[in-house]
């Protein structure tokens, strides 16, 4: 018996997955437009009452230290910018949006305490490298959604894939390919594609394992760091955890010293401990 | 930077704290300096600049107490990256990446310190 999955068959799934609310998939599509028409945008969102809730409790975080309580998304626009809160919706529909615990064995808590933490970390690095943070924030919490859609459609096998790596203690990623035939960057990909999402994005996520393949561009090498800070601050909490492999090519590029790194782990864990509080909650 | 030190939520913060580290509001500001004594008015003034978590001094830990928290910080990290091979010279930027964590942990004069036992 196989258990290999090609990737025709994950292509297949993914009409089969639930659709985000309509205007997520809005905001996901014109991220790289700035002619979007905000007030209309504000409305759709405002008629989803979860959604408004979650989005307006994580601008009032003290993450962005606003003066004021934004009480309406058209209010949060206002203080924080469109590009921000376009992120901070996202961010809310997506951390809701697959079903969970249909895999024996997968920790959804600890899969997006893992894709939080390294949104947290992604926009602090881009900030450090004069980077754009939303990009990286949104990069940092999709890079994995690929092993979402592996784990929602076809658990038996991703169980396995759990099994064989606990047995063999090896990566996640090489388990994928061993047992599955495929691995969560194709299916992130495929997803990405699915959604629309821009090529800086696709991009991201279809190298955020290998960055320094040429053309992956800067924010893989972003999310690449990111990734392993994260797993090396053990902020999933998950027992058997390993730090990636980091890519020397992308280490350099992105030419940080010990200072700054310290000062980026600092501000991670404030950072991350914020966010999961509103999004894990 | 100093060897021991915590995150504290605000809460727990009490008038007297030492800070660890400079202390940055979210733009990236310097509030306090590294050293301040926390004082009430401080304390009270930190929700406005959104800090819920300070890095305070650790109250002096007995040496077998501070012993046992390194040797927990060093087994975890240990067991993080046990795939990586610090001698491999191939393999630089996870062996930097693993001593940055290990001096964050630890602070960064953990290593002299061993040199002096």
């Amino acid at each position: 018996m196989s258990n290999t999955i090609s990737y025709d068959d994950v292509l297949r799934t993914l009409d089969d997955l639930p659709s985000l609310p309509a205007v997520v998939m809005e905001l996901l599509n014109s991220i790289d437009q700035d002619d979007v028409d905000i007030s209309v945008l504000a409305k759709k969102v405002s008629h989803d009452q979860a959604l408004t809730a979650k989005t307006l409790r994580l601008a009032n975080s003290s993450l962005y230290g606003l003066q004021v309580k934004v009480t309406t998304i058209q209010q949060a626009i206002t203080y924080l910018g469109f590009q921000t809160t376009r992120n901070l919706i996202t961010a809310a529909a997506v951390t809701g949006y697959f079903a969970e615990g249909h895999c024996p064995g997968f920790d959804d808590k600890a899969f997006w305490r893992h894709s939080i933490a390294t949104a947290a970390c992604a926009k602090v690095l881009a900030r450090h490298m004069h980077f754009n943070q939303d990009y990286a924030f949104t990069a940092g919490l999709l890079h994995d959604i690929g092993r979402l859609v592996l784990v929602s459609c076809f658990p038996n096998q991703y169980s396995l894939t759990l099994a064989y790596r606990e047995e063999h203690d090896c990566y996640l990623l090489a388990a994928e390919r061993q047992v599955l035939g495929v691995d969560h960057v194709d299916a992130g990909v495929a997803l990405a594609e699915h959604w629309n999402f821009s090529d800086t994005m696709r991009q991201a996520i279809a190298h955020h394992h290998d960055p320094e393949v040429r053309g992956a561009g800067f924010l893989a090498a972003i999310i690449h760091v990111a990734d392993a800070v994260v797993h090396a601050l053990d902020l999933a909490q998950v027992r058997d955890d390993l730090v990636p492999q980091v890519s020397n090519v992308a280490w350099t590029a992105l030419g940080l010293d010990e200072e700054i790194y310290l000062q980026i782990f600092r501000e991670t864990e404030l950072q991350y401990d914020e966010i999961s509080m509103v999004l894990l909650s | 930077m100093t060897g021991t030190y915590h995150q504290l939520a605000l809460a727990d913060v009490r008038p007297g704290m030492v800070l660890s580290d400079v202390l940055l509001d979210l733009q990236g500001q310097v509030l306090l300096p590294q050293g301040a004594v926390l004082t009430e008015a401080m304390l009270a003034l930190m929700p406005r600049h959104g800090i819920d978590m300070l890095p305070v001094l650790a109250e002096q830990e007995s040496p077998e107490q501070a012993a046992a928290t390194r040797a927990h910080h060093e087994a975890r990290i240990a067991h993080l990256f046990r795939k990586t091979d610090a001698d491999a010279g191939n393999d630089w930027a996870t062996s930097l990446l693993q001593r940055f964590i290990l001096d964050f942990r630890l602070g960064r004069d953990h290593g002299k310190e061993h040199s002096h036992e």
